[in-house]
């Protein structure tokens, strides 16, 4: 076989989606297109209040309203399905809470969902849902942190004892309390990562068909994985896995939000049980903006120690976390941020104290980068560091930044830092920016009463991080076959919501087996014949879905050699498969195709002319880690302008220059990085998720939820550094959410460099014009 | 999000339709570009009996233009009077209004007429109506035709003075004295949305004093108003600089702005005093090049 030289490689090049034609042409299939005969909606009453008891449920006249087929409320519901176990209520905190797949004796925020109904139409059902009435006892609100932990209001789950979900939990990593003796000076702040959350353009949706002759439950489903779909609604309606059967085609994004099954997808399939009939649900936006879920909102009490020269010796962290109404995926996120919280740093000491409150506000969700506030805080510290002791802020990154050739390359937490190219990164982003010119113009517009700014944030990211103790058997699988026409079908359980995988592993296998690209399938979406494996989330698809498709279509292709060799009476080495066909010295007509290939295979075994030991299942399944190659990494720079007499934050470059490792497609990739970094643009200047004192929700719509539009986000420059190859064959790692993770930071730097002349302080990430002029006292608080 | 349950009719001369608004006792609503509107329903925030779309009525859009000034059909889309040629050369401050409206998506259904009696506290037509001097032509089965000026138009948060079986036809717009110069100028959080704070000026310039001012501001209050010269205590002797500067600060003391999500009441407060001086110097510089200084 010849080595490939680049330009023959479908890796690497940014080859054209193909998905974009269906989908820019309309022909897209999401939940909202599908249809089945004798198809009903779903619409819910949902709760007005953020915390009451419920008294009484009256369905009387919604039953009775036009169109209407039936109405369940939360104690019907209760006989269909059972209630949802939250995750992560630590031992010894009263125990995990349940809940109802409907609200029962009480509501706990705003939207709660209280009875469900079932009509002819969306409209007809929301008709309905108006004529339910409900009688509350309304309770105190828990809106706040400090409410949360306040003994006098009421607990939102009776069975915690208060409102504290978990923790303080402590975890000290290194001599903390050394470092702290032998610092010159304590450096403290409090910092705030406000509440926003996921906004995908195709909310949650399900279409549940219950079939009550095979008593198969057919779902439709927008979700980030069909596996955990299924497992999350045969346990919840109380049905075996392989009378469950969910299926996803199209999925208009999610960043996070679409794990498993909600509560309200899990009533409309108890609802299509129940009725026979097939049941269909798709949130609109206000249900998304106010019920879906939210995140990010954590708050942090930090001390460093640092020298008079910047060396950051330790860090004291506390992080209070707001969990929302119904507890879920709160405490999976603080023990991401305490491991990374160190980042592409040589911190030697960390001690990090974790809690959990929940609040009458809508549950927290993953969103791109979940973990991201370690990102935040700390890039903001050495900021602060910085600003504290007259250093540049350049300066104590670099005196702080851990070097390859220096040991130990590892977090103080443990993860091995191996392969890491922040340093790099940093110094690149200063060189492309120029900052000591740009420091000068700074300087010189300052006297023209214009204030600019410039800002840097380093990260890594796992994507999916390196290979740690415990972490076996964390893999992702993927089955390559060769069907009848040639095709290579490669079987996933990553669920592409956005992120390009028919492509891009389509690129990877067909680079490997020798395919043409259109000769690849990739197959995903259906819990029938998708493998094992939770979906996609956590950078896992480049390097590990990736990474198996690569070494799955190795081993196919090596079966593919062996009977040929055998069929054609050739040495396998003497074989290759090239472009979708058998070719080398020898082959018959100079090449054979693939279609043709299978055909021989297959006649021969059956006529019994293999030697036995000829393996002709023309199927591989290899499971990948992920190889050595775990971080994805780099530095954001930002450089804005602020109108002190407005507030107005101008962006005038922004700029990224990142380690993925090999790109396999780098349009792919740059799309990826500048939607996340759009997402942080939103985060810092537009984005939030508000509440007023009485919980009630303020953001219900897109003209309060603000997101940002084309006219909001900057052109946005990307380098892509020449990682280090750590791995025989893997070298690619995701690259989804790094892009959200580091564009907050750097952008709050940015902007607290500009205001540097007023003395103001950045402790925030959330910064509207109304707070900038606060920030520099134009305005009051 | 669906919309409640309405009837909704397209008739076809404007006497049909005055007369089932006549008949409708006040649930009935005229559906313009429906921008407003149809958000409104779908969150159920209106519940109206009856949809009258005047669409299919002839005559209730275009622009006309007469040496008087301009004459605009109340059904023209924002997008087609922003385009039209006329309204920039005889309107400079409605041109500048409106390309502040939406994004060109909205203003190609969103209609002169919708906006003003939609009387959105932060949009931006009825600001710039009033310093204008706009007219707005109201009709119905019971008065006949009635002509509003805009200053008597907007009573309150989407409260006009129009009667409930009236429908504006027509908004005229005179045109303004040669030697005025005029600008619109707002911030809102992301281009085309709502203003925090917006405000429409015209300075009458003679030479390097300032003759007249006139201003409005939307996103401060229940209601644009206009702001006159006498109505905010400006001393007529002082330089135009120190004039601009003490009609910010007297805007600012006058407003009673609101708070919400986008903006607090001090900010909108501290907004409307830098904005009003930026409106009114730019206005000014603008009227010169009018042929403004030269008539001193």
């Amino acid at each position: 076989m010849r080595p490939r030289v680049p330009a023959e490689r479908y890796t690497g090049a940014s080859v054209r989606r193909v998905e974009d034609e269906r989908l820019l042409t309309g022909r897209g299939t999401f939940v909202a297109d599908a249809h089945l005969p004798g198809m009903l909606h779903a619409a819910f009453h949902r709760s007005p209040l953020p915390h009451a008891r419920i008294v009484a449920v009256n369905t009387e006249a919604a039953r009775r309203a036009p169109g209407v087929v039936a109405v369940f409320d939360g104690a019907e519901m209760t006989q269909m399905a059972s209630p949802v176990a939250a995750l992560g209520a630590a031992p010894g905190s009263g125990g995990p809470v349940s809940f109802g797949i409907l609200a029962m004796d009480k509501v706990r925020l705003v939207g709660d969902p209280v009875a469900l109904v079932v009509a002819e139409s969306r409209a007809l059902a929301e008709d309905a849902c108006e004529l339910i009435v409900v009688e509350y006892e309304e309770l105190a609100p828990v809106v706040t942190v400090e409410q949360a932990l306040d003994p006098s209001l009421p607990a939102i789950f009776e069975e915690l004892g208060g409102n504290r979900l978990f923790g303080p939990e402590v975890k000290v990593f290194g001599d903390v309390d050394g470092a702290f003796a032998r610092a010159d000076r304590v450096v403290r702040a409090s910092i705030h990562q406000h509440r926003h959350q996921n906004v995908p353009m195709e909310g949650r949706a399900i279409l549940a068909s219950f079939d009550a002759s095979s008593g198969q439950l057919l779902v439709r489903a927008s979700t980030q994985g069909v596996n955990t779909t299924r497992q999350m609604l045969a346990q919840q309606l109380r049905m075996p896995l392989d009378r469950v059967r969910v299926v996803a085609e199209d999925v208009g994004g999610s960043f996070g939000l679409k794990f498993g099954a909600s509560r309200e997808e899990a009533a409309c399939c108890a609802a299509s049980r129940a009725l026979g009939q097939p049941v269909r649900w798709v949130e609109d936006r206000w249900e998304n903006l106010t019920v879906s879920g939210q995140a990010r909102e954590e708050s942090f009490e930090v001390e460093a120690a640092v020298t008079a020269s910047g060396l950051i010796l330790g860090l004291r962290v506390q992080m209070v976390i707001d969990s929302g109404a119904y507890p879920g995926f709160a405490p999976l996120v603080v023990d991401i941020v305490r491991e990374m919280i160190p980042g592409p740093y040589r911190l030697g000491a960390l001690s990090f104290s974790s809690s959990g409150v929940v609040t009458n506000k809508a549950s927290y969700v993953a969103y791109r980068g979940p973990w991201a506030a370690e990102t935040f805080v700390r890039e903001r510290i050495v900021d602060l560091v910085a600003q504290e002791l007259g250093i540049s802020a350049l300066e104590v990154r670099l005196r702080n930044l851990a070097t390859r050739d220096e040991p130990p390359l590892r977090m103080v937490t443990g993860p091995s830092l191996a392969g890491i190219t922040a340093r790099e990164s940093l110094l690149r982003a200063a060189e492309i920016v120029d900052l000591a010119r740009f420091q000068e113009r700074q300087l010189r517009l300052r006297d023209e009463g214009r204030y600019l700014g410039v800002g840097f944030a380093t990260y890594i990211e796992p994507a999916p991080g390196p290979r740690q103790e415990g972490g076996e058997g964390n893999t992702e699988q993927v089955r390559v076959e060769l069907d009848r026409d040639g095709l290579l079908l490669v079987h996933t359980a990553q669920m592409p919501h956005g992120q390009s995988h028919r492509t891009t592993l389509a690129q990877v296998a067909a680079d490997e087996f020798g395919a043409r690209l259109e000769q690849v399938r990739v197959m995903v979406g259906d819990s029938q014949q998708t493998p094992e494996g939770f979906g996609t989330g956590g950078s896992r698809f480049a390097a590990m879905a990736g990474g198996a498709a690569l070494h799955g279509a190795r081993r196919l292709r090596g079966k593919v050699l062996e009977a040929a060799a055998q069929i054609l009476d050739l040495a396998p080495t003497d074989l290759d498969i090239w472009r979708g066909e058998l070719v080398g010295p020898g082959v018959p007509g100079g090449g054979l195709p693939l279609a043709e290939l299978i055909s021989r295979i297959d006649l021969a075994a059956r006529s019994g002319q293999l030697p036995p030991g000829v393996d002709v299942d023309l199927t591989a399944t290899e499971d990948f880690d992920g190889g050595e190659s775990g971080w994805s990494g780099g530095t954001h720079c930002c450089v804005v302008e602020v109108d002190p007499d407005t507030g107005l934050v101008r962006i005038l470059r922004y700029l990224v220059v990142e380690d993925c490792g090999d790109l396999i497609n780098p349009a792919v990739v740059d799309g990826q990085i500048r939607g996340g970094v759009a997402q942080g643009v939103g985060a810092v200047l537009l984005e939030r998720s508000a509440y007023d004192p009485e919980g009630q929700y303020l953001s219900a719509t897109l003209m309060d939820y603000l997101l940002p539009t084309a006219l909001d986000v900057p052109h946005i420059e990307i380098e892509h550094l020449s990682p280090v190859r750590l791995d025989p064959d893997v070298n690619f790692r995701g690259v989804g959410e790094g892009g959200m993770i580091a564009a907050p930071p750097t952008i709050c730097n940015a902007i607290a460099d500009a205001l540097s002349p007023f003395g103001a302080k950045v402790l925030e990430q959330h910064l509207p014009p109304a707070r900038i002029l606060e920030l520099i006292g134009a305005t009051s608080a | 999000m669906k919309l409640p349950p309405f009837a909704y009719r397209a008739p076809e001369s404007l006497e049909e339709g005055l007369e089932l608004l006549a008949a409708g006792e006040g649930e009935a609503r005229i559906l313009a570009g429906g921008q407003s509107l149809i958000p409104m329903l779908a969150l159920r925030l209106a519940r109206p009996s009856l949809l009258i779309e005047l669409r299919r009525v002839p005559g209730l859009a275009g622009v006309h233009e007469d040496g008087s000034g301009l004459r605009i059909g109340a059904l023209t889309t924002e997008l087609v009077a922003e385009r039209d040629p006329r309204v920039r050369a005889a309107s400079p401050l409605l041109f500048e209004a409106l390309e502040f409206v939406g994004h060109p998506a909205i203003r190609s259904r969103g209609t002169v007429g919708g906006s003003l009696c939609h009387a959105d506290p932060a949009a931006e037509l009825p600001a710039a109506a009033l310093v204008l001097g706009a007219e707005l032509t109201a009709r119905s089965l019971a008065r006949g035709t009635r002509t509003i000026p805009a200053r008597d138009f907007f009573l309150g948060p989407y409260t006009t003075a129009l009667e409930f079986d009236e429908v504006v036809t027509e908004v005229r717009v005179p045109a303004p004295p040669s030697s005025q110069g005029s600008c619109y100028l707002e911030v809102s959080r992301r281009p085309g949305d709502f203003a925090m704070v917006g405000v429409a000026a015209a300075v009458v310039r003679g030479g390097d004093r300032v003759l007249d001012l006139r201003l409005a501001l939307s996103g401060v209050g229940d209601r644009p108003r206009l702001l006159t010269r006498d109505e905010l205590e400006l001393e007529g002797q002082d330089s135009p600089e120190v004039l601009f500067g003490q009609a910010g600060r007297s805007v600012a003391a006058r407003i009673r702005p609101p708070e919400d999500l986008h903006a607090s009441a001090a900010y909108r407060r501290h907004l409307s005093r830098v904005l009003t001086e930026r409106a009114l110097r730019t206005a000014f510089e603008r009227a010169a090049l009018q042929g403004g200084a030269a008539s001193a």
